[in-house]
Formats: C-alpha cells, structure tokens, sequence
C-alpha cells in the first residue's frame, strides 16, 4: 500500500448509529498527541458536505437507518464508507436485536471494513489511509 | 479626496467603498475555494441538520412574531386589547372615529367652548 500524493487533506465526518460509544472514543484517540492523525492532514469534520470519508459505527438502530443514509447522500463524490467495529460490520454484541436494521453494508456501501470491539486506533488509522488509496484511485478513474 | 470632519471623527466615502470592494474580493477568494465536487440539485447541496430531514424554507427561518414574543408576553393586557379593537375593517374605524368625535364634542359643549 502507497500513498502517491498528499496533495489536500483527508477530511472525515463520523455518524453513531447506536454504538456502545467504545469505538468512537477509539476514533478519538487516534487524534490526541500519541497518535495525531492531524500531522497527516487527516481530521474529523463537523458536516458531511465538507467530508470525503464517512466513519461509520454501531449496528444501525431503526431509528438511524434514514439518518444513515441521509448523511451518506450529503457527502460530496467521490466518497468513501469506513466501518469501525464489529457491530457494523456484523451486529456485534447487538447481533439479531429486535431493533436493529444493519449492518451497515446493508443500508449504505462500505468500502473499508474495521473489525475489533473496540479496534486499536492504528487499526483505524489503517483503514483511513486504505480509504485515502481507493479514494485517490476513485479520484484518478474520474468518479463522480 | 473628499473626507468630512466632524470634529470627532471623520467620514471618507472613498474609504468605505475600498473596504467594501477589498472584503467583497476577500470573500471571492475564500468560496472559490470552497468544496466544488458536490452535485447541485441533490442531497449533497441540502442543509445539514445532523441527518434530520431538513423543514421547508419557510420553516427554517425564526418568524418576527417569536423575536417580539416577550414584548407581546410582557405588554400582554395591552395588546389584547388593541389587537381586539383592530378587526382591520374600515367601518369599524370610522365608527371609532365618529364615536370620539362625539365624546369630543360633548365634552367641549360641556365646558362651554362651543
């Protein structure tokens, strides 16, 4: 795996879909000082529209399916879907619960699959800069 | 170059529209920079409610009625009032009138001024 360019930086917007929460702080320490995404221009964005990575976790609740894809549509194309944690990628802990839709690649495409309860953040780190290579290959192709 | 003093101050048109044309630039500038790979017309051009279907336009907007609503809550025994006196029907404003012109009048009769 190689990077060609860091011409612009990665931005990246995260949506819960009803996680336990252990992921997302997962999320969050990829961008405190020990692993600082921020040096790689790698950032977590307020909006989907300014975003060109989604992070998805959880199991997708009933309640967030239209939510989910919702935010999925908002995100400008090309655009890739990153799934962190077990729950999305399978149900997890919340496998065939009354209340659940997902997993994810159910409701919305996922490009790039993280699994761990919770995953290390150099799993996720990972999975952002396989995002970072299909993204520039999309790019490249001219996908829109 | 045409500046007016006030004795306090100063008021230079030139100036003005200098800044106006500089930070209208400016913000050229900055939205040409913007995001451009979003599509009009679809999703990705919507305002962004944290994945709430956005309301109608005239839905977004805070109403004039809610910016006053604790002038009218505090002034509420006079507005009620008033707001019942004004039907917007022009004979009942004509009846006002004529009806205060007639207290007038027999006012000033009473004080012997007519």
């Amino acid at each position: 795996m190689s990077l060609s360019s860091f011409r612009r930086a990665l931005w990246a917007y995260h949506i819960n879909t009803g996680s336990c929460n252990g992921c997302d702080i997962e999320i969050l320490a990829t961008l405190t000082p020990r692993y600082d995404v921020e040096r790689f221009g790698i950032m977590l964005v307020g909006s989907p529209r300014h975003a060109d990575v989604l992070l998805v976790t959880g199991p997708v609740s009933r309640q967030m399916v239209s939510r989910l894809k919702r935010v999925y549509e908002q995100v400008p194309d090309p655009k890739m879907v990153i799934v962190v944690g077990n729950c999305g990628i399978e149900g997890g802990v919340f496998y065939e619960s009354y209340n659940l839709v997902g997993p994810v690649d159910q409701i919305i495409p996922v490009d790039v699959y993280v699994p761990g309860c919770p995953p290390r953040p150099e799993a996720i780190i990972e999975a952002v800069a396989k995002a970072w290579v299909k993204l520039e290959q999309a790019e490249k192709r001219g996908v829109t | 170059m045409s500046i007016l003093e006030t004795g306090l101050d100063f008021w230079n048109p030139i100036i003005w529209i200098s800044v106006f044309v500089i930070v209208g630039a400016l913000v050229c500038i900055f939205r040409s920079r913007g995001q451009k790979r979003y599509k009009k017309g679809t999703a990705q051009a919507e305002i962004f409610l944290s994945g709430e279907e956005p309301p109608a336009v005239e839905q977004r907007h805070i109403k004039a009625h809610n910016i006053y609503w604790g002038f009218f809550e505090t002034l509420a025994g006079y507005y009620d009032r008033n707001i019942r006196a004004h039907t917007g029907i022009v004979n009942d404003y004509v009846m006002w009138f004529v009806v205060l012109i007639a207290i007038t009048a027999v006012i000033l009769f009473v004080v012997g001024l007519l």
